[in-house]
């Protein structure tokens, strides 16, 4: 019950993009059309689901006080988690390639932007500073990717339609995109008086 | 194509190199870093008798000295949940986030008693959860304790300009001044946050527009941080009735 | 843009036009936020007052400076099958660096910036002056090449909260040692305000607090710049 909470949470009252503003750079940059937001959609979810179990094990059993090595070493966390996050990405892209040319040709143009994508850190980091536990982890991972997913795709369709709308030729593109995901960041809010408790306990 | 000797060397020197330079500044700044945290963490909880400061100065105006002074002179028992004064511990060495996730019953709860011109104050420290995270305050008592003489409180993320505003609108917590935990049959009430206005001047203040499930949420941590203390506070008053 | 190695032969700290042009191209034509569109995250987050902002943009220059210089240092050893992991690692150090800094030197500014601190890493600019420029460049013009897009961050940044928190709060500066109060608030949306909260005729808006308004600052701020900076128009 409280992996679904959690991932409910994550994907709409909490949307690591509309409320936290995190991924903004490649959420901006290939929203042009729905078919590519996809497959980047599709690749954050991957990548969250994968690392944030990753770096929760790292951060409770290497470099917490109680962990393994009895130091504190915290200040260490911003180094091993983009390692684990760039290593992880390139190891997805090598299997990816290897045994799903179909999926890779779709996926593969977009693996690299994933490790500079800020939802994928700010996941980590998030998670750390909120103390889940290792389900609770693997759920924010998911869900927070989903609902990235869901942004990005919302947010190419409403591009791909204003595209025939009379605009400002120098709000055209990029100054409509940030408008529009300001529209959308006051929309999200609205679910935040959500208790989402209330689906997982009546449902 | 580099050979991979050559590729694992460079990381390893590499890894070396950063891994010895951070942890040398570390050490270098881990003394005035926790003492940094602590000054701040201090600062907080004296925002509760904000009023009554020394020759009325503000928290902002204090040094960091001060602070550790005024620190210094408290008597800063800690207690159990039954009241009793657990020894050899101070109160400012208790981690309330630490103590949240302890069972109810073992949980220890932190007192300072602030003096000023002979007046005491018992500041007591509260922990819950507001909409995204956790909320925290501390609430000054005077000394028939029953009455606030302020509050403070913060959050780790609450939206800004909505539940936020228990920390960034000092007028938030303003409201919270001579309000009483008590109704004057000795009951215990807290204190509430009303949405759309308090309605009980003595016990209830105004909410946040927006801000519902902060409001809510900090409701609910005065009623049950409150009462943690309330066997501390019946054998403080059975005290101080002994003695008059 | 096409940036290439120059062959010099002059001295390495030269200051010429070219080194100008790498100053102040990103603070108009070639700005991180408003052209590149790079390293919005953070921009957003922590933009609702203004000495934050403040901070925040500091310590991207120094990111940026400093990360450009070791990278363009080491360009000719990193190896390339590993040059991600390679940057990401000089990178989160010099963030680990400015976050202990920050933790001796304001830990109430470390408080307010905490999670926004580390995403300075993934802040898409750093990254991405080091693959376009540093990697192919020299120590120097690279280092310069990473102040002028920090700056250019910073102008955006440092704008946003000005705006943020001019009309959101009513001051400037506020948390800092010089807060300025300026135009308001009249009067708070709760009941019960004390007379010294009070110090102006503004009565505040709270959209402008809301991390969302940062969005429609910018929006405008690229409306405003194409404006006028026509060969920026999207044509698509």
């Amino acid at each position: 019950m409280e992996f679904l909470n959690t991932f409910l949470k994550a994907a709409f009252i909490e949307n690591l993009v509309l409320a936290y503003f995190l991924g903004m750079c490649s959420y901006l940059a290939v929203s042009k059309s729905v078919q590519t937001a996809f497959g980047l959609g599709l690749a954050v979810i991957f990548v969250l689901g994968i690392t944030m179990p990753i770096n929760w094990l790292i951060s409770e059993y290497l470099l917490s006080e109680s962990g393994l090595l009895g130091v504190d070493l915290t200040f260490l966390r911003f180094i091993l988690f983009i390692a684990v996050i760039a290593s992880m990405v390139q190891l997805v892209e090598m299997v990816v390639e290897k045994y799903s040319p179909s999926l890779y040709s779709a996926l593969g143009i977009f693996l690299p932007l994933i490790t500079v994508n800020c939802a994928i850190l700010g996941g980590s980091l998030f998670m750390v500073s909120r103390e889940y536990n290792l389900s609770n982890a693997v759920a924010f991972g998911l869900g927070g990717g989903f609902g990235w997913f869901l942004a990005i795709i919302a947010i190419a369709a409403i591009r791909e339609k204003i595209r025939y709308s009379n605009v400002p030729p120098a709000l055209r593109g990029l100054g409509m995109a940030f408008i529009l995901t300001g529209l959308m960041g006051i929309a999200f809010m609205s679910l935040m008086g959500i208790d989402p408790a209330a689906f997982t306990t009546n449902g | 194509m580099e050979s991979t000797k050559y590729v694992v060397i460079f990381i390893l020197i590499l890894t070396a190199a950063v891994a010895i330079s951070l942890t040398g500044l570390r050490e270098a700044t881990k003394e005035q870093s926790a003492t940094n945290e602590d000054i701040f963490n201090k600062r907080a909880i004296l925002t509760a008798v904000q009023d009554y400061l020394p020759n009325g100065q503000k928290v902002a105006d204090l040094t960091d000295e001060q602070v550790l002074e005024l620190f210094a002179q408290m008597k800063q028992p800690v207690v159990d949940m039954e009241g009793n004064i657990i020894e050899g511990v101070k109160a400012e060495s208790i981690d309330m986030a630490k103590e949240r996730k302890k069972p109810e019953a073992e949980r220890r709860l932190p007192v300072y008693v602030y003096e000023q011109d002979g007046q005491q104050f018992y500041i007591l420290s509260v922990r819950g959860n507001g909409l995204w995270d956790e909320i925290w305050g501390s609430v000054a008592l005077k000394s028939d304790l029953n009455t606030i003489a302020g509050a403070t409180f913060d959050h780790k993320g609450e939206t800004p300009g909505l539940g936020a505003e228990i920390k960034d609108n000092p007028s938030f917590a303003a409201q919270f001044e001579g309000k009483e935990i008590y109704e004057s049959d000795g009951d215990y009430v807290s204190i509430k946050v009303r949405k759309g206005g308090a309605r009980d001047p003595k016990h209830e203040v105004d909410g946040i527009s927006g801000a519902t499930v902060t409001a809510d949420g900090v409701s609910e941590m005065l009623y049950r941080g409150l009462k943690y203390y309330q066997p501390y506070i019946d054998k403080v008053k059975q005290q101080s009735f002994l003695l008059n | 843009m096409a940036e290439t190695a120059v062959k010099e032969k002059e001295s390495v700290f030269q200051f010429g036009k070219k080194e100008r042009k790498l100053l102040t191209d990103p603070l108009n034509d070639n700005n991180p936020i408003t052209v590149q569109v790079l390293g919005i995250c953070s921009a957003l987050a922590v933009t609702s007052l203004v000495y934050p902002s403040l901070v925040m943009a500091i310590a991207v220059i120094f990111v940026t400076a400093f990360s450009s210089l070791f990278t363009s240092l080491l360009r000719n050893y990193i190896p390339k099958s590993v040059r991600m992991i390679v940057q990401l690692v000089i990178i989160a150090s010099l963030v680990t660096v400015v976050e202990l800094t920050l933790k001796y030197l304001n830990y109430p500014v470390y408080k307010q910036l905490s999670v926004y601190i580390g995403l300075i890493i993934t802040n898409c600019i750093v990254m991405g002056r080091l693959e376009a420029f540093s990697m192919a460049n020299k120590p120097w013009r690279s280092f310069l090449d990473g102040v002028g897009n920090g700056l250019g961050y910073g102008v955006i940044l440092v704008a946003v909260g000005v705006v943020r928190e001019l009309f959101g709060k009513g001051s400037l500066f506020a948390g800092s040692p010089i807060e300025l109060k300026i135009i308001g608030p009249t009067a708070d949306y709760l009941v019960n305000t004390t007379d010294s909260m009070l110090f102006g005729w503004y009565a505040n808006n709270n959209l402008m607090v809301l991390p969302a308004s940062a969005m429609f600052i910018i929006g405008i701020m690229i409306w405003i710049q194409r404006s006028y900076n026509t060969k920026l128009v999207d044509v698509s």
